[in-house]
């Protein structure tokens, strides 16, 4: 890793010098709020944003995509290489650098999902720094920072950014496009108070110390049934969760019968056939058992299997939920409820 | 994490996703819903490299309809064709009984993991199947009768619901006759051709002896069935990590991504669908 000091006004360089060879893509305004989406001028670019709607999660596990054409007569497949186009993502947040992070242990592991993969290889990423909103809490999963997982990472230091740069293709974009000077002492000094002062803004975090261990004591909670009764089921908070990676596959026919699309589209635990099994049974009938499973496998079930949280508190699910269930919610009533 | 052994056929999958080809070459009827399909890969190199432990599971393709996860009924011991044993009770596995022999269908796997075979060596075998669940157990059953001289005694207890709707009757008929397997059938329902044991296949356990120390248990049959099951091996005093048991989910993907057959903190498809019960007493929702 190496850092440079790039200054705000020479970031149209850098985006205008890679849209010759990549898409860009970044947040940008929609109505009041932001989402990523493709950049066609620099001036759409608004790196100083809360959150967006979507994670970039979008572009790397697709929310619908076609894994092969099939032929139904033959039952030969054809077409299952993945339609990629290369590309850089502006502006992510460290909790949303995180989230793909967590997401490649599962298709990026044993089994390697080649449409995932080809997006992860043929996309930069470039973070920015960001400030708590209300709802943020990644103050409590230790995911508001990044080392990893990023080509460069931009620091708001008012005028300039601090940029990390930890990749081959980073230190390649910073030769290239744009104008950066080295990091001098007034600089770091900026980069430490920036930092506090980050720290300082979040709404303290609840103790997740013991989730592991609550969720499996209080399995049986009438907690779950409080916050079930209020589940709507409409699975907004796994369509805005940028570490929910279920999917469902299904056939789609052309119209002239003789082939069709194998599609994969996003799913959820929340929807109530999630769990259904042969003869219509169903391991979580219930809105209560499916809202707890999509909190215990966040918490613990991706925890003891790959040691770490499948939350990084990005706040999407807070904001998306109609009914007020969250993290936050869930977690103190875990820690306090029973009592 | 699914076991396979051929390196040269995890690298013939690139994409697990991807189906090969695969010819229907036999099926013979079973019951009224359920047949026994005989496939064989169409591609020589990915047949050859094909191979697979009793337990695991093959995703079977019917395009334009989909895909469903079927539990191998055939021994690792015979290669060159996998059997599968079909229920034809939703939309895939109905599209395969309208199949005919010489028609091809995807398949893709094998995947999750087997009963602990290495492990069940030199032991006593006792395994407990109800309905459709003897599909995976005879695999393993098959397996076993390969190579019987590494085995102790083997029991098995089959239940179903009426006579008409057990499963390889005309093979099991004779293999009761056999001394080297122990073979009880009983059924919920008899008719008048049945003179065996009547009631649920937990009764079954009054019929037999075990060396507790010795031995390994097999269980699979509908989620009602392992708890009742699970209690007389423990009644008899079979260890929890001697009991292994398969669970039956709807996997989409089968290699622990599409998140359809989570148990607890598992997923059945990488990490069963075989659990021993020590696993499983811990696993929320499991049974």
């Amino acid at each position: 890793m190496f850092f440079r000091i790039l200054h705000k006004g020479n970031v149209g360089d850098l985006v205008t010098g890679l849209a010759a060879t990549r898409e860009i893509v970044g947040p940008k305004a929609k109505g009041e709020d932001f989402v990523f989406g493709e950049i066609t001028d620099p001036s759409e670019l608004v790196l100083d944003y809360p959150t967006t709607i979507l994670p970039p999660k979008k572009y790397f596990l697709l929310p619908k995509e076609n894994l092969m054409h099939y032929d139904t007569k033959n039952s030969g497949v054809s077409q299952d290489a993945p339609n990629v186009t290369p590309r850089v993502i502006f502006g992510v947040h460290p909790c949303d650098i995180n989230s793909l992070l967590l997401v490649d242990k599962v298709f990026l592991g044993d089994f390697v999902d080649p449409y995932y993969k080809a997006r992860r290889d043929n996309t930069l990423i470039i973070g920015v720094s960001c400030m708590p909103t209300p709802s943020c809490m990644c103050n409590a999963f230790g995911t508001g920072e990044v080392n990893q997982g990023f080509d460069l990472f931009l620091t708001d230091l008012g005028d300039r950014y601090f940029v990390s740069c930890s990749s081959v293709e980073g230190a390649d974009m910073l030769d290239k496009f744009v104008e950066t000077r080295e990091v001098e002492p007034q600089d770091m000094k900026a980069f430490q108070e920036r930092t506090k002062a980050w720290e300082e803004a979040f709404t303290p975090a609840p103790d997740i110390t013991q989730l592991p261990l609550l969720f499996d004591a209080k399995y049986n909670d009438p907690l779950w049934e409080e916050i079930g009764d209020d589940c709507l089921s409409c699975g907004a908070c796994s369509a805005v969760c940028p570490t929910c990676y279920c999917f469902d596959v299904n056939d789609r026919q052309d119209a002239d019968g003789q082939g069709g699309n194998r599609v994969r589209t996003w799913d959820s635990c929340c929807f109530s056939s999630f769990a259904e099994v042969a003869q219509g049974h169903n391991f979580r009938a219930q809105k209560a058992a499916r809202v707890r499973y999509r909190f215990y496998h966040k918490q613990w079930g991706y925890l003891s299997k790959f040691g770490k949280v499948l939350c990084v508190g990005c706040g999407r699910c807070t904001k998306a939920c109609k009914v007020n269930i969250n993290p936050r919610r869930v977690i103190e009533a875990l820690v306090k409820g029973g009592e | 994490m699914g076991v396979n052994s051929s390196i040269a056929y995890r690298e013939l999958q690139a994409n697990p996703f991807r189906p090969w080809a695969a010819r229907i070459t036999s099926i013979t009827q079973l019951t009224d819903k359920e047949r026994l399909f005989e496939f064989r890969l169409i591609d020589e190199v990915v047949r050859d490299a094909f191979d697979f432990e009793a337990g695991q599971f093959m995703e079977l393709s019917i395009f334009g309809v989909g895909e469903a996860p079927i539990s191998i009924s055939s021994a690792p011991s015979k290669q060159g064709f996998i059997e599968l044993c079909v229920r034809n009770s939703g939309t895939v596995t109905g599209a395969l009984h309208e199949k005919q022999c010489g028609d091809i269908v995807g398949l893709r796997g094998p995947f999750g993991n087997g009963f602990p075979f290495e492990e069940m060596k030199g032991h006593d075998v006792l395994l407990v199947a109800g309905g459709l669940g003897i599909a995976p157990l005879k695999s393993l059953i098959n397996h076993i009768h390969d190579e019987r001289h590494e085995f102790g005694k083997v029991t098995i207890l089959l239940g179903a619901r009426n006579p008409g709707e057990i499963l390889f009757h005309e093979e099991f008929k004779m293999w009761k006759h056999r001394e080297d397997f122990d073979l009880i059938m009983t059924v919920d329902q008899p008719d008048d051709t049945w003179d065996g044991d009547v009631g649920l296949v937990t009764k079954l356990f009054d019929k037999i002896e075990l060396d507790p120390k010795n031995t390994y248990g097999a269980i699979c049959g509908p989620p009602v069935m392992y708890r009742y099951v699970i209690e007389e091996m423990r009644k008899k005093n079979l260890d929890v990590d001697h009991i292994f048991m398969s669970f039956e989910r709807r996997m989409k993907c089968g290699i622990g991504m599409c998140g359809h057959c989570g148990v607890g903190h598992q997923y059945a498809c990488i990490d069963g669908p075989v659990f021993s019960y020590w696993e499983a007493m811990n696993l929320q929702e499991a049974m």
